[in-house]
């Protein structure tokens, strides 16, 4: 790849309720954050991109550029997507073409400022017609849930296990969340917990299968490759991106049991980087669901179709930290994903490659893995956009040979 | 938040479920597509217009919604999931409608594979000043208590010299309320009166085979519809695709008519004339008279008539060919007398207690009955059916007797045990009852009555394509009254379900 983008800070706010906090303050901080990392000055930023997924509907607040401009000072070109991987995608493309070299990416939310309505208006953009028809945001995972078992026969003993998968997940992220200081949920669950909560709604899938809503803030910093090696002895380089996008009605697409959009955006992004996908060791999937995490894993390549809860049951039983695919080592949302990290729409792929980006350098403290090969050189970051509507995936990496 | 443009837009496709076919490649749509997204250009002015409002679906996957989105919380729990058409071709999300869960544990999982029909119903609650919402992606399972029907358009044989009945539908929930031996039809919380009307219609084209874009006029009498203007014949109109549809406007002439209980039968005369008028070009007329009778609730000023009000529909479709009971003659009366009434804004009615009786339901109906009997040098002897309105079960019984007409002769009119006092349903009902028994060449007298007051007399004979059209039609009056799925509820859960979403 020529010139290629490379991160050198990432900051955050710690994810969950900020009933106190307007939705600039929580952009601010993690600005902020970014910037002392790397010591870089709102002035030296050539374009900010920031990323809302429904801001004009939580918070009545169009845009959103105005609010970054002010706390910049900035009147530099200012972009709003709906996530920060479609503004790191828009920021990496104008670095490639040269338009500029320093570049803010950001992301926030504010759901809980509409806590009463959120789940209406949250189904209503992912799927009007679903939602018209009476589906609520969890639904679509679950009615996934049913045809994954159907196509793939799973019943008797292995639903049970493909059950117990799930919340093994859940559980999964938990622990790791617990290790998170900026996560929502920063305890542990169990096996049990996960199993009395869906119980309780007399469904497949419970309270401790969902992402929770969230507030929250996350933000990076983007140069060229040559002012990056100024700033930082470890830049992280966008070696890889790409995107693609599905129908937004759940039902009419070919596919009910995968993301047709992950498969082409992960070949693509692949491609471009490369790379092997046995060399990203350390992934961070979009799991609004226990199901979405599943189903990622063979829609990035990891797994065979119908066969990652086994591959995830199977390294949960005596869980090391990572899934055990193939003989392959894959550590898979250490921050506590989406479940128990948080999900902040517009924030959350912010907080995807925060993750990424620690581990890779080595500096992410109580959660750091480590591969036979010392810390993970190269990740992923999956994120949606409504039910896998739109699917970003950025590889991202330290070059070879770097420490 | 509601935005009338887009419950316009979204009612269009969805109230009717309104799909689109590729001629090309096969492809199938749910809304409609001026091009196939697989065919590309070419496609253009290639696409069908088809629609899924009389199909069969089946439920592929579906699962349990206990915590619904805010505008679907009165419908409490229900099965969600993914209904496909034609083999899979089209795919839509939908709700099993007429279920009601309480506590126990629920296998969704049964009702995976089962096959469901559409059913038009209310889509969520919105704030009593918005425009309600409708749409078809509710559905109800086929083997259960309303079975698929297929919508077979008949050529007419046979032209008439006077018109008359070509059809009738008759549409009553599946919930009722029962009482010692009396039984009420009790609405779906997503059901109301513009949803039975549109029931009843769809009932009577099934019924009469004929083709709806000949429908020239409809008339819907309601004392219940939920908007104090707007029509509800419009929404039957679009729904049903009455007249021919020319730029999402149907061409037929669209009415709501008012007289308490007899809004409907009155307009029995009107729609018989109008077909029977060369210059009009109408071939076909449909009155719908429907109602989620309303009252307030027992204990309160006006609560008396809780023992008494059901809910259903039943549409009429006159016209001159292939009639299954010509009109003979008409009489109609009326005065001046408020024996029930209900003012505006108010929500339920109030009524004049022991005045209802002799000096308006007994006076009116007394009179038309005789006045047309007279009129066509007729006796109760020459009579074989006698059908009135039924206010409660001993009204209908003490006039018949009144007037000389033997059980026999009433008996099968006698509905308002079954279904309630479907107020302008009512009378209809009876008729449509004695319409699914009678024998070619027979006599109906029919005597509506309307609180106000007024009552209109018609005199009917059956013709022999009475036997043959009864084949089309499974749900009947009597299937209805007698079915096995039938749901019982208590008084507490009556009114819940009645006050609708």
């Amino acid at each position: 790849m020529q010139n290629r983008p490379a991160i050198v800070a990432v900051g955050r706010t710690k994810f969950g309720e900020h009933y106190g906090k307007e939705p600039e303050k929580l952009i601010e901080e993690a600005w902020l954050a970014a910037s002392q990392e790397c010591n870089i000055e709102r002035k030296d930023l050539e374009a900010c991109y920031l990323s809302d997924c429904f801001l004009p509907i939580t918070n009545k607040l169009g845009l959103e550029e105005g609010f970054l401009s002010e706390l910049t000072e900035l009147h530099v070109p200012m972009e709003a997507t709906r996530s920060v991987s479609a503004a790191l995608l828009t920021a990496c493309q104008a670095i490639q073409a040269g338009v500029c070299d320093t570049v803010l990416v950001g992301g926030l939310e504010k759901m809980t400022d509409r806590w009463d309505k959120i789940r209406d208006d949250l189904m209503l953009l992912e799927d009007p017609w679903s939602y018209y028809a009476g589906g609520t945001p969890e639904t679509n995972h679950e009615l996934m849930l049913r045809a994954y078992m159907k196509k793939y026969g799973v019943a008797g003993e292995n639903q049970k296990k493909l059950n117990i998968a799930l919340a093994q997940i859940a559980v999964k992220n938990h622990a790791n969340a617990a290790r998170n200081k900026y996560a929502q949920f920063q305890r542990e669950i169990t096996v049990d917990q996960v199993f009395q909560a869906r119980k309780i709604l007399q469904k497949p899938l419970g309270l401790f299968d969902f992402a929770p809503i969230s507030d929250g803030a996350s933000a990076l910093i983007l140069t060229s490759e040559a002012i990056a090696k100024k700033i930082t002895e470890k830049p992280v380089y966008v070696m890889g991106y790409s995107s693609a996008t599905d129908y937004l009605n759940f039902p009419a697409r070919d596919d009910l049991t995968h993301f047709t959009a992950t498969k082409i955006a992960m070949k693509k992004a692949l491609k471009m980087s490369g790379k092997n996908l046995r060399d990203l060791k350390i992934v961070e999937v979009y799991d609004q669901s226990t199901v979405m995490e599943m189903v990622a894993l063979e829609d990035l390549g990891f797994c065979e179709p119908g066969t990652a809860w086994k591959s995830v049951n199977e390294s949960c039983n005596d869980y090391k930290g990572y899934y055990e695919i193939n003989g392959n080592r894959v550590f898979v949302n250490t921050n506590g994903g989406l479940k128990a990290d948080g999900n902040p729409l517009g924030a959350t792929g912010g907080a995807q490659i925060f993750e990424v980006f620690k581990q890779v350098r080595g500096e992410a403290g109580k959660r750091q893995v480590e591969t036979d090969q010392g810390h993970p050189k190269i990740g992923c970051t999956l994120e949606f956009e409504g039910f896998g509507t739109k699917a970003y995936v950025s590889i991202l990496g330290r070059g070879e040979n770097e420490q | 938040m509601s935005s009338e443009p887009i419950e316009r837009r979204v009612s269009y496709l969805g109230d009717r479920l309104r799909a689109s076919r590729c001629k090309i490649c096969g492809k199938e749509y749910f809304e409609m597509r001026d091009y196939c997204g697989n065919c590309g250009r070419k496609s253009f002015g290639k696409m069908e217009k088809t629609d899924l409002f009389y199909e069969k679906g089946k439920l592929e996957l579906c699962t349990f919604v206990k915590a619904p989105t805010n505008k679907f919380m009165k419908l409490g729990s229900y099965v969600y999931g993914i209904v496909s058409f034609h083999n899979g071709k089209i795919r839509v999300p939908g709700r099993l409608t007429d279920q009601i869960f309480c506590n126990g544990t629920v296998d969704f999982s049964s009702y995976e594979g089962r096959e469901v029909v559409p059913r038009f119903r209310r889509r969520y609650s919105v704030s009593r000043s918005e425009v309600i919402p409708t749409i078809s992606l509710a559905f109800s399972l086929a083997d259960e208590y309303y079975p698929h029907q297929e919508y077979l358009i008949a050529k007419p044989s046979k032209e008439y010299l006077k018109p008359g009945i070509v059809g009738y539908g008759v549409y009553t929930s599946r919930f009722r309320i029962k009482e010692g031996k009396l039984e009420r039809s009790v609405p779906f919380v997503d059901e109301d009166a513009v949803t039975a009307s549109v029931e009843a219609g769809k009932l009577a084209l099934l019924h009469s085979g004929v083709d709806s874009t000949l429908v020239g006029k409809i008339y819907v009498g309601s004392e219940s519809n939920p908007y104090a203007v707007k029509p509800i014949a419009s929404k039957v109109a679009q729904v049903l695709k009455l007249g021919e549809e020319e730029e999402d406007v149907q061409s037929v002439d669209a009415v709501d008519t008012e007289f308490a209980c007899k809004a409907a039968s009155s307009m029995f005369k009107d729609a018989a004339s109008l077909v029977n008028y060369p210059q009009s070009g109408v071939k076909y007329g449909m009155v719908v008279g429907a109602d989620n009778s309303q009252s307030a609730p027992r204990g309160c000023p006006g609560g008396e008539l809780d023992t008494f009000v059901g809910y259903g529909s039943a549409a009429f479709i006159f016209g001159k060919y292939d009639v299954i009971a010509e009109i003979q003659g008409w009489y109609s009366c009326t005065s001046d007398t408020t024996d029930f009434w209900r003012r505006d804004g108010e929500p339920f009615p109030m009524h004049g207690g022991r005045f209802t009786g002799d000096p308006a339901y007994f006076k009116h109906v007394r009179k038309a009955s005789t006045k047309l009997m007279e009129k066509l040098n007729l006796t109760t002897r020459d009579i074989d059916y006698f059908v009135t309105h039924q206010p409660n079960p001993q009204f209908p019984v003490k006039i018949a007797r009144e007037l000389g007409f033997k059980e026999e002769q009433y008996f099968v009119s006698l509905q308002v045990n079954k279904f309630g006092n479907t107020y302008s349903g009512c009378s209809p009902i009876g008729l449509a009852a004695v319409l699914d028994v009678a024998k070619p060449d027979e006599t109906i007298l029919m005597t509506s009555y309307g609180s106000g007051a007024g009552s209109d007399s018609y005199l009917l004979r059956t013709t022999s394509q009475l036997i043959e059209k009864r084949k089309r039609q499974r749900f009947n009056v009597k299937f209805q009254a007698e079915n096995q799925f039938v749901e019982y509820v208590d008084y507490t859960t009556y009114r819940r379900l009645k006050s609708g979403m």
